[in-house]
């Protein structure tokens, strides 16, 4: 029993950090950088516990005696924990010169981001739909009172309200799709789900499909894939840069965890049902993300337009699973990883310029940035290369990965479809380059500070490179060979 | 000598990272850019003195790098790619020369980006290490014409890059596919070069697959129809981007036709090979025509330099040992030749701050040894007998006339058009009356010595071909017989 309870140590420790950090949230003595790092003790904690679980659960263990079966461990789980982590740590850590700027921000925004981070974790450990669903409400209920963090100012207020709404309805349709398949199967454990799609005939289990299909619609919401896009602009717009960051790199990751769980594992042998539907929502995801890219002048609404597109190409992934493609497990994690390296160094290097002034940050905004900050200029330039696709970075293979299994599976036009969205996506990336770049400014050039944020900044840089071209020589730090390795690792833990 | 390769590719960025991360000063960088330039130059001249024209791929390295997706590290030279690589490192001390008085530190590191990522195009042997080298030599060009360029250098910085970006991405496409068909066959993933060209794939996927690559060629070259970015980034673009985007980028479209689409498809370009004749055949007249009606020197030879890849272009898909042998000739003649051109229209900018025709005049009296460089790297593009380039055009032309004669008769009239506008230009810019009045220096003797290798050069291939012509005959030889073989055109 106790090293059952060992075993979801990392969960648990993540939700004692969030009550002590909310115990002391009402304390005038205690200031936020200590509240920072206090919460920053719990996730590194958590992170390192994770870290040295990771390889360790190659065949899934459930956790009988302590949870009911309803937790599960495997690599794919710890996986996901590690990177949950992490991107709640790197938010805190690159976003606090923001944090020191702004006013608005108090004791309780760590409680939250930590009670999150529970949630999130708890959602890729879940084998039980219950059980996600409220690892699903935990993580996202933390997540819209952050992106109204800012009470006092319209925008933020809006998005919070917009996202609760539409997130909560998007919520009942995962609850109510747990009752149909509690109808239809008699148990919301996914081992029982799991043994009843196996046994059972397409032709027989109508009322399992419709509840499958109303939790994949929360999971598409969640992702912000199109035609359940309405909300990302105007959510990653409002929110803080932190939140924004924390959202689009970390939180979308969760999605993930309990989406390639449920269409790996339990659903798998009635996945193909979904296929046609998903081809055609990722080529809505894809073309309209990009639409809604092209056409932002503020660089964090195009951010999040892009994430749309991101999100398509997880799709491609996704379908290409459901058409048997053994590769796209591995590479969707990959892409992953990809993408959240990605777009935790541009959010960061964001939202390091928005702690500086209080300026919207159009591209105008950016003419002559180069000048002003070379070293910085460089960073965000291997960032939107990454963002791009553009070869020798990781997101380059990220793409590489996606695209051949989509091939693998027979998607041709999709992969062909997912090269010319990338190929547009040239074009609102360069644009930011460019707009740095080739314009002049009068203001005198500033040096780089040295400080935690602009280190991770410049780490996220060189993992982007290293990923792109490193080979596995350095130990411990993964090259590009050593993500797929890991990717690969987790994903067959599943089964 | 097994790793002279790698040495070759990576001085130049190498030097670039560390004279960046210790922050030299401006003087250090200078020099650093100009001994790496050097150093590559003295590395190459070891490997032609060691390279063996009999064989094929030589100095390869082969090495797994990404395992899980069976791209390699895999790097060779042979006839081909020892040509580019020769013109590459030999254009480049020059350049460095000119751009002596450049106080701008970016620009620096800028050309020893492209260095890297021309030479590493030239020589990988990987599709996808290929593809990244194509990538990531475009990045300096975009940084080069959108920052440092004139005229409306933003929009058609992005221009370029979005057009070529355009092409690459549907290589992409193709050599995925490519890849993919290896991995069902063989049940491993592999980019290498002499895996993929044991495959064979029917008739309707090699003709879309072929069609990726092409595309992505055409518009490097460019074709006709695919060259909207061209004048327009000619005319912006700073010297130094300029020469290497004529005399080694331009080319590199050829070389992938000739490396990548002969290898991997050699039935297939066949199919294609009258629609690009046709293609070609308008671009030498078309290009011709717009060069005419050029005001602006910098525009002007870029529809002059267009129209000669079309006629080199052309040789390669007559499929005749004079043809292409013509067009890998003309291939460093040009290159040589527009080099020489470009430098000299960027001496006539820093002069007389335009590089508009009707601007210009009278150069001749004022300043005879500029005005005899100048004519006489117009004239090697022009054809002129005795350099370099006469004898690339008049191989091309013997090989389209034996192809057919009125391909033959259209090739030949490249010759006479270009004639027309050069001498039109000749005439109006060096000669008449001097409308410029400003100082008019003459040629320096610093300029002077980073032009002479290039007249020298030009005059060696044109005189004496036959020192040139070892170096890649017999490799010619053995892969157009391969090529010809394939297609069943060899009785």
């Amino acid at each position: 029993m106790i090293e059952q309870l060992l075993l979801a140590f990392p969960m648990g420790i993540t939700v004692i950090g969030a009550f002590v950090l909310m115990m002391l949230s009402h304390s005038k003595n205690i200031t936020l950088q200590n509240m920072n790092l206090i919460a920053l003790f719990f996730l590194m904690s958590s992170f390192i516990m994770s870290y040295f679980t990771l390889g360790n659960h190659s065949t899934p263990f459930l956790f009988e005696t302590v949870f009911g079966n309803s937790f599960i461990l495997d690599d794919f789980a710890t996986l996901f924990d590690l990177m949950f982590t992490l991107g709640a740590a790197l938010t805190l850590l690159i976003n606090n010169d923001y944090l020191k700027s702004r006013t608005y921000f108090n004791g309780e925004y760590f409680a939250l981001m930590l009670f999150s981070v529970f949630g999130m974790m708890m959602l890729s450990h879940a084998h039980e739909l219950v059980t996600a669903f409220i690892a699903l409400e935990i993580a996202s209920l933390s997540v819209y009172t952050l992106v109204g963090y800012h009470k006092s100012k319209v925008s933020s207020a809006e998005s919070m309200m917009k996202y609760m709404i539409l997130g909560a309805m998007s919520g009942a349709f995962f609850i109510l799709g747990t009752a149909m398949i509690y109808g239809a199967v008699g148990s919301t454990s996914l081992t029982e789900i799991a043994k009843y799609t196996n046994t059972h005939d397409i032709k027989d289990m109508q009322l399992l499909l419709v509840g499958a299909s109303f939790i994949m619609i929360t999971i598409l919401f969640k992702l912000g894939a199109v035609p359940f896009h309405s909300w990302v602009l105007d959510v990653y717009h409002g929110a803080p840069y932190p939140i924004t960051m924390y959202m689009a790199s970390t939180f979308k990751i969760a999605i993930f965890a309990i989406a390639l769980r449920l269409y790996l594992v339990d659903f798998a042998s009635i996945f193909g049902f979904w296929t046609q539907m998903l081809q055609v929502i990722t080529i809505m995801t894809l073309i309209g993300g990009s639409w809604l890219a092209i056409k932002q002048t503020l660089v964090k609404r195009m951010l999040a337009g892009s994430s749309i597109v991101h999100s398509g190409y997880l799709l491609i992934a996704l379908s290409s699973i459901g058409l048997g493609s053994s590769l796209a497990a591995p590479a969707l994690m990959f892409y992953l990883i990809a993408y959240f390296i990605s777009s935790v160094g541009a959010f960061g290097i964001l939202s390091f310029i928005a702690s500086k002034s209080k300026e919207q940050m159009s591209y105008d905004d950016f003419k002559g940035f180069a000048q002003k900050r070379p070293f910085m200029a460089i960073f965000m330039s291997i960032f939107m290369l990454s963002l791009a696709g553009f070869p020798s970075t990781i997101g380059f293979l990220g793409k590489f990965y996606i695209f051949t299994s989509a091939i693998e599976s027979g998607q041709i036009l999709l992969a062909g479809l997912g090269i010319l969205t990338a190929f547009i996506s040239v074009y609102y990336y360069f644009k930011l380059i460019a707009v740095m770049y080739f314009y002049t400014s009068d203001k005198k050039p500033k040096g780089f500070p040295l400080n935690i944020s602009t280190v991770l900044i410049v780490m996220m840089a060189l993992m982007i490179i290293w990923g792109g071209i490193g080979t596995s020589l350095i130990p411990f730090v993964p090259g590009a060979d050593g993500f797929i390795d890991i990717a690969q690792q987790a994903v067959s833990s599943l089964h | 000598m097994q790793l002279i390769l790698t040495y070759i590719i990576f001085l130049p960025i190498v030097t670039a990272i560390l004279l960046g991360v210790f922050r030299a000063p401006l003087r250090v960088l200078k020099l650093g850019a100009f001994f790496s330039s050097v150093a590559t130059l003295i590395l190459v001249a070891i490997l032609t003195y060691h390279f063996n024209p009999q064989e094929g791929i030589q100095f390869s390295q082969n090495l797994p790098w990404i395992k899980n997706a069976g791209i390699r590290y895999f790097v060779g030279v042979d006839y081909l790619s020892l040509v580019l690589l020769l013109l590459i490192t030999f254009l480049m001390p020059p350049l460095y020369i000119y751009m002596y008085h450049e106080n701008r530190k970016g620009y620096w590191f800028n050309m020893m980006m492209l260095q890297t990522g021309v030479t590493g195009a030239v020589l990988s042997l990987d599709l996808i290490l290929f593809y990244l080298f194509w990538e990531t030599m475009l990045l300096p060009i975009f940084v080069m014409i959108g920052k440092y360029g004139n005229g409306l250098r933003q929009y058609n910085s992005m221009k370029i890059v979005l057009m070529t970006i355009l092409g690459s991405m549907s290589m992409l496409f193709s050599i995925l596919y490519i890849g993919y068909i290896y991995y069902e066959i063989n049940g491993v993933w592999s980019f290498a070069l002499n895996d993929l060209s044991t495959l064979s794939f029917n008739a309707k996927t090699s003709i879309w697959l072929a069609a990726g690559f092409l595309l992505a060629f055409a518009i490097k070259i460019p074709l006709v129809g695919f060259h909207t970015w061209m004048a327009p980034a000619y005319g912006s673009a700073p010297t130094p981007a300029v020469v290497i985007m004529s005399a080694i980028m331009a080319k590199l479209g050829i070389y992938g036709i000739w490396r990548f689409g002969f290898t991997l498809f050699d039935t297939t370009l066949s199919y294609y090979a009258p629609t690009i004749i046709v293609l070609a055949l308008i671009g030498l007249l078309y290009y011709a025509v717009r060069a005419i009606t050029e005001e602006n020197l910098r525009k002007m030879f870029a529809y002059s330099s267009g129209s000669h890849l079309s006629l080199i272009a052309l040789g390669l898909f007559l499929n005749n040992i004079y043809a292409w042998s013509g067009s890998l000739y003309f291939v460093a003649t040009h290159a040589l030749a527009s080099a020489g051109i470009f430098i000299m229209i960027g001496l006539t900018y820093k002069r007389f701050k335009t590089v508009t025709i009707t601007e210009l005049g009278g150069i001749a009296s004022h300043a005879p040894k500029f005005a005899f460089f100048f004519a006489f790297f117009a004239l090697s593009i022009a054809g002129l007998p005795g350099t370099g380039g006469f004898v690339g055009e008049l191989l091309i032309i013997i090989g389209a006339f034996k192809a057919n004669f009125w391909v033959g008769v259209f090739t030949a009239t490249t010759m006479l058009s270009a004639m027309i506008y050069i001498f039109w230009m000749l005439q109006r810019t060096l000669f008449g009356s001097a409308q410029n009045i400003c100082e008019y220096n003459d040629l320096s003797a610093r300029e002077v010595m980073m032009l002479l290798p290039l007249v020298v050069l030009l005059l060696l291939t044109g005189l004496a071909p036959s020192l040139f012509t070892p170096i890649f005959e017999p490799g010619l030889m053995t892969s157009l017989e391969t090529v010809l073989a394939h297609i069943g055109a060899l009785k």
